[in-house]
Parts: structure tokens; sequence; C-alpha cells
């Protein structure tokens, strides 16, 4: 997690502060209790009954104590720490972008940010002919022709294995390798678990992957293959394999400034606040490598002061 | 013939050596002053900070006085393979000194002494169940030794700890007090350290009343070793609170 260290002068200090104390008012006005815990303070429960203790917390001399630091979040009975700064925690069913690091026997082992390493067995892939069978010996041997290490690949989270380690399933089309683009780590918690973590962003001709572990790819849009057009994909010659176009990849540093810009700033990522950091970025012709100066990082944080006042307003009046 | 061993041998008495002597004398009179001015049971003003290096999962800057301590924690991460398999996480410490930390200059060293003793004061913290077979290694690097350096590191690397979000019971805080005849003295420079008659240093959990680590070194009395105890303990306390405040900081910027 690396922060941007970014030098602003006086008045962008002030306006900077401003918009944080407005975005701090707006926060206190949708949630009331925004109670934020260290390690060994009490949570108060008000001595209901049947209070359930989530992660994060533990029982001491009959009272709920946090074992983290964080914010304290309730979902009915259930009380539990979200942290802020922690490794990813996954559940199943998350879409997760990560990185090869080794190659076993029937596995690869991917760096995902969490605190062990996942696994994707080779029986929980697809094999790129798309036929349904027994994995061999010979499939086993060229592992490495599908993934190699350090390669970046999608995945979902399948389960966890009794002796606590993870799983990964990579069973569509939409799974697999990723190929040019960028990949950003950015932390855990920016990234909310959403209908929806694939996008393709038409107006740029990228694909956008949210990783719900803090991984987020950029890349060129890579339509899904079928399996039929994968054959004649072997008949075309490697040369003719096309690079990527120049504006093309302005696009996904375009995409990937601002997506470094929201994280920098602690705002959680969406694809409409990054698509609009993006066009803001844009309209007001600033260069993409001037959207991580300071200029451009103050006036992002106040558009989403005036973003979040907007949707506000408009829950009051519905 | 029998003249005793002090006119066969006697230790040369080099400037250093009586330049100590002298001093050990002047510690051990009721009453004197501390070198930077301090009542004998008072701490060294302290400063934390989270977040000192960026690469780690939790970091944190201590200054007592001049005593200077980075603590990075990494991970958890997945134990190597070498290694057991474990139910419970694992906890690797390394404690090490820059070239330039005491005032004669040498080479930057490990302290395995220390590093075990880190060890130990803080895996009685840790919910070591919460992360199974993997490792949270801890490396503290002293950037300037003046005194109190492994309290400073343990109270430093449970604030890396919690700041990396990793399950605990309590902070530690630890807290070393030396005793000199008839007087005790809190929170000692090397200076004293140099010419103490004992030692004894406390790492404690203040919220849930435990004490993780004790360690008791040179001649004490039963009644000296409850009254430093007591002061230790209360030091231990206002220590937490300073890290708690610290964290709090901390978590709020989060939220704005």
């Amino acid at each position: 997690m690396k922060e941007l260290l970014i030098s602003l002068n006086q008045t962008q200090k002030v306006r900077l502060q401003a918009a944080l104390q407005h975005l701090a008012e707006l926060a206190s006005q949708v949630s009331s209790s925004n109670l934020a815990v260290t390690v060994a303070d009490t949570i108060p429960v008000n001595n209901e009954d049947g209070i359930l203790k989530g992660h994060g917390t533990t029982e001491f001399d009959g009272q709920v104590v946090a074992t983290l630091c964080g914010i304290v979040e309730r979902v009915n009975k259930l009380v539990y720490v979200r942290t802020l700064r922690a490794r990813y925690k996954p559940e199943v069913g998350d879409i997760i972008v990560g990185r090869v690091i080794e190659i076993a026997p029937k596995r690869w082992r991917l760096e995902i940010n969490f605190s062990q390493d996942a696994v994707l067995m080779l029986q929980s892939m697809n094999l790129p002919d798309g036929i349904q069978r027994r994995r061999t010996a010979v499939d086993e041997l060229n592992m490495r022709s599908i993934f190699e290490e350090n390669d970046v690949v999608c995945a979902e989270v399948r389960g966890f294995q009794h002796d606590g380690s993870l799983h990964l399933q990579a069973r569509s089309q939409k799974y697999g390798k990723l190929e040019r683009g960028q990949l950003l780590i950015i932390p855990a918690y920016l990234v909310k678990r959403r209908k929806q973590h694939f996008h393709h962003l038409e107006q740029y001709g990228l694909d956008l992957i949210l990783g719900c572990n803090g991984f987020v790819w950029i890349g060129e849009h890579a339509e899904p293959i079928d399996s039929e057009v994968l054959e004649d994909r072997d008949k075309i010659p490697k040369d003719k394999q096309r690079d990527t176009p120049l504006e093309v990849r302005r696009n996904i540093c375009r995409i990937s400034n601002s997506v470094r810009l929201l994280s920098a700033l602690g705002f959680a990522l969406s694809v409409e606040a990054i698509v609009d950091t993006a066009e803001a970025s844009k309209s007001s012709n600033v260069d993409i490598k001037d959207m991580l100066g300071a200029e451009f990082y103050v006036q992002t944080a106040e558009r989403e002061v005036q973003r979040r006042a907007s949707l506000l307003r408009k829950k009051r009046f519905v | 013939m029998a003249s005793g061993p002090l006119e066969t041998y006697s230790p040369s008495q080099t400037l250093e050596r009586r330049h100590q002597q002298q001093k050990r004398k002047s510690f051990n009179e009721i009453d004197w002053a501390r070198s930077d001015g301090r009542n004998f049971h008072q701490c060294r003003p302290a400063y934390l900070r989270t977040g000192a290096t960026s690469s780690a999962s939790g970091s944190a800057y201590a200054e007592f006085g001049s005593t200077k301590v980075i603590v990075s924690v990494f991970g958890p991460r997945e134990s190597k393979k070498a290694m057991m398999y474990s139910d419970v996480g694992r906890l690797n410490c390394n404690v090490s000194y820059t070239t330039f930390s005491t005032s004669t200059r040498g080479q930057g060293s490990d302290n395995k002494d220390f590093s075990s003793m880190l060890q130990k004061a803080l895996e009685g913290a840790i919910i070591l169940e919460t992360f199974p077979k993997t490792t949270v290694d801890i490396f503290a690097l002293v950037l300037e030794s003046a005194g109190g350096d492994l309290p400073i590191i343990i109270s430093c690397a449970s604030l890396a700890l919690a700041d990396a979000g990793i399950m605990m019971y309590d902070l530690v805080s630890a807290v070393s007090l030396s005793c000199f005849g008839k007087n005790l003295v809190i929170d000692p420079t090397s200076e004293e350290e140099a010419c103490q008659d004992g030692s004894l240093m406390i790492a404690y959990m203040p919220i849930r009343n435990e004490v993780t680590q004790f360690t008791l070194t040179g001649e004490w009395s039963t009644a000296k070793i409850n009254e430093a105890m007591e002061l230790c303990l209360e030091a231990c306390s206002k220590l937490s609170n300073i890290l708690r405040s610290c964290l709090k900081e901390n978590v709020l910027g989060f939220t704005d």
C-alpha cells in the first residue's frame, strides 16, 4: 500500500481540510453511530440478550471486547469490527484477482493479499479446449502453458478446505489469465462487494475488474472467446497478433491514475466514481501525469463532497 | 608469603574504571539528580506514531527521550514449507541495532536475547489461533539506544501489531526500572543502566490485568520488589493510554 506523497500549497491545504470536514459531517448525518474502537476497548451492547460476537470481538468479564482496531458495525444482533488496515478476508463467491507465485502438483498458488496463498486446482479450471473430461498427467505437464509464474489471474473464491486453506475456481470464460493491462494493489476495504465486478468501459475500450481483495485490473478489452473461435485463432501466426494501440494505452493509464487517486483519498471504489474522475480530468484538460498532482487531488475531494451532498438531498426527497 | 590476592594481582586502575566507580558511588547516595532532570519516579516523554514504513502491513515509530525505535510487522503470511504444520500462528521476532545507535560506533548487530524476549512478551497478547499455518514477522530496528531499549521495543511492537490488524487481547506496554541501593529509578537511561544494582522489567496488559513478561536481575528484597512492581504497573497503564490515543487518532484519520 503505497501512499501518494503530495505537497500541497497553503490554499490547497485549506480547501482539502474544508472538503474532508464536509465529508465527515455528511457521513455523520447518514449513520449516527460510527464508533471507532482500538484493541481491548469494550463495545457497548446495552446488555442485550443473544448478542452474536463477530469478527474482531471476544468476550471478557461478560463484556464484548474488541481485538482489532476499526469501526464497530452492527447487523441486527451481530456485532463485528470492520478493520481498515488489515489483510483481505475472503468470502465464498468473491471475485478476486491474484498473481501466480508457484506451480505445484495439480495446482497453482496465488498471492491474493490473504494471510495464506490461495490454491487454484487444475480440476477446478476450464481447460482451454473447453472439453469436460478427467485431467490426465499430460494436462498436468502442460500446466505452464495455461498460467505461468507471475501471471495475473482472475478467479472466484470456491471455499475453505478443512485445514483452513483457500481454494479458488475459474469455471467460466470470464475468468482466467489477464493480459495487456495494469494491476493496481489498493487497500481491500475500498472495494465493496457488488453484483458486478467485471466492467466493460466501452468508451475507452477497456476492461476493469475490481477484485474484492483489493487487486484492480485495468486492461484492454478482450472478447470472451468461444471454444470454436479459439481453434481458428491458433491458426493465426503469432506475429499477426496485434499490439495494443497507443490510445488504449493512454486510456489504461488515465483510468489507473483515477483509481490511484481515489484510493489515496480513501474513497470507496465504484465504476461510476472511477469513470467520473477520468472524465473530469479529460474535460478540464488535465494531463495523465498531472492527475496525481496536488490541484487535481483537491478537486477530486471537492467533487466527492458535491456528489455525496446531492445523493443525500435526493434521498430526502424520496 | 601470605600477602593475599590483592597484592599479587590487582586490576589496573584505568581512568575509565575509576570514573565509573566514582559514578557508582554517587548513585548509591540517597539523593542525586538524574542527568535529564527527571524525578526518580518520572518516565521520559513518549512520542509514538503508526505507519512509519509504507511497505509493511503495520509499523510504528517510538521515541522515548533519545531512544528511537522503528518496528515493522509483516504478515500474517504463509509459513515456510520446511516448518511443520501447526494450527496456531507463529511469531517471528528480530531486534537489530543500527551502526550508529550507540555512542561507540560499531557494527550494527542482531540482538538474539532481545529477539526471544520480545517474542515471549508478545506471544501472550496475540490471538494466535486466528491465523493457522501462518507466520507474523516483527522486525525492530533501534535507531538510537539510550536506555530502556527492550521495554520500548515491546510497546512499539504491540502498537505496530494493532496497526497491522492482527487480533490481540490487549495492547502490551512495558516499563523497566533500576535499583540503586535504596533508590528505585524508573525508565533508566543507558548511563544509569550501566551502574545499576538490579533491574526489573514488566510487560503488562492493563485492561486484562495480566502480565506477559517479568524480568528481574540483581539483588532485591521482597519489599523492594513489591514497591517496584507497583511503580511499573502504574507507569504501564499510563503508557497504554498513550498507545491507545495514538491508535484512535489513526482510526479517526481513516474515516474522514
